[in-house]
């Protein structure tokens, strides 16, 4: 194939950064991560972000974020708690059947 | 940690389940590898839509140019996806359409192809669209996180897609003889570029992507999923099929073709960029990318005003 003559034209550092899009559907719904647009300044992300990830009527509110103003967390040992910490799971207090049933039984022999 | 002892502990994520985040380590082929792939993937999305905004004007009533109008944005919007994607591997949006245009890098060889009529409108939405589905939904499961993200989004509208092109099929085929000749015109071009979309043979002990599960699944594994869904709908509309002409296997009840039916000649003058359209189609993205030059760099001067 015949390769073009065109040569991209050596720009000056381009001032467009990435900005990170934010969707909620609904009042009761929270706002999730949807997407990233380019733009050089936040007015025009909020209309690049309105046009991509809006177009179905899928998003009624926007956050449009410079990626840089975001500060990222992860650790992959979050899983696994240095100490016992079940105490703040609902599922450390499953014995509440069996609790119930022997209080029951106590109040039935008090009463007699 | 070596560059050995990192590759190791990457591969034992991989196996084990484990997803990979832009951010994170991973081996230079791992990173070359997706970022490629998904690059061909936008590249596919932008050059996609030139041979579907061929066939507005064409199109047969205002709701049907409308609808095809929001499945050209669609897969523009898509590419804006998968460019945003691929950018944060490494390679900015300029680098990667200035390859596109000077015909450096790929785009899927559907999109090599001319459309002559309301026919090609039908078979590109349905079965290459179809095809796409196939091949992107079992994408979902790639270990690149932040493939998986846009692809669910891009899935959903691709479903959409499906169903627009199922329904311009069903209009044809259940019209006069002039529009179902239109549409088996449509398919004695298409079949074969169709079986051509899902590649050649894996070469399973070779591809570096589906040992790090960025494919899931082998290209022969998603061409006989597609035959076996696809067949038996065209078939059932009375409509035939050229060569490789499918049947049905006895031992397995699927839809299939022969290996040896396939012609891959015209497969491998595309991926050297030599297909019937390919010198036009990217004639017409480097003079949009041309044309469009103003809007860059208007974006770029209004931050310089207002700093």
């Amino acid at each position: 194939m015949r390769r073009s003559t065109i040569r991209p034209r050596r720009r000056p550092e381009s001032l467009v950064e990435i900005y990170e899009v934010f969707r909620r559907s609904g009042h009761k719904q929270p706002f999730e991560h949807c997407g990233s647009v380019t733009a050089p300044d936040v007015g025009m992300a909020t209309v690049m972000a309105k046009e991509c990830f809006t177009r179905r009527g899928e998003g009624r509110h926007l956050w449009v974020i410079r990626r840089a103003d975001i500060h990222t967390w992860s650790d992959d040992s979050l899983p696994d708690p240095a100490a016992d910490k079940s105490y703040r799971f609902a599922h450390a207090y499953r014995d509440v059947v069996k609790k119930r049933a022997l209080a029951r039984s106590r109040a039935q022999a008090d009463a007699r | 940690m070596t560059y050995e002892e990192r590759w190791t502990g990457f591969e034992a994520h991989i196996d084990g389940g484990g997803m990979v985040e832009a951010g994170d380590w991973m081996p230079d082929e791992y990173r070359a590898g997706v970022l490629k792939f998904i690059e061909m993937h936008a590249n596919s999305e932008i050059m996609g839509a030139i041979p579907e905004r061929e066939q507005i004007p064409g199109a047969p009533s205002l709701k049907r140019k409308m609808s095809l109008t929001a499945k050209v944005q669609d897969e523009v919007g898509h590419a804006q996806l998968l460019y945003r994607v691929a950018e944060d591997l490494g390679k900015s949006r300029d680098a990667m359409y200035w390859d596109l245009v000077s015909g450096k890098s790929k785009f899927h060889n559907v999109f090599h192809y001319p459309t002559f009529h309301w026919g090609d409108a039908a078979v590109i939405g349905w079965l290459i669209d179809g095809a796409a589905l196939v091949t992107q939904a079992s994408l979902l499961e790639s270990s690149y996180a932040p493939y998986t993200r846009v692809l669910k989004r891009i899935c959903a509208e691709e479903q959409l897609h499906l169903r627009h092109g199922e329904d311009i099929t069903l209009e044809l085929a259940s019209g006069t003889d002039r529009q179902r000749a239109m549409l088996q015109d449509a398919l004695n071009r298409w079949w074969l570029p169709i079986i051509h979309f899902f590649g050649p043979k894996s070469n399973v002990d070779k591809d570096l992507l589906l040992r790090w599960r960025v494919k899931t699944r082998t290209n022969e594994d998603l061409r006989a999923e597609f035959l076996d869904r696809y067949v038996p709908k065209v078939l059932e509309l009375a409509f035939e099929l050229p060569t490789p002409v499918p049947f049905k296997d006895a031992a397995s009840e699927r839809w299939v073709v022969n290996d040896e039916d396939i012609d891959w000649a015209p497969l491998d003058a595309i991926k050297k960029n030599q297909g019937p359209e390919t010198e036009r189609r990217l004639g017409l993205r480097r003079r949009s990318y041309e044309d469009h030059r103003w809007v860059r760099e208007a974006l770029d001067d209004q931050t310089s005003q207002a700093a």
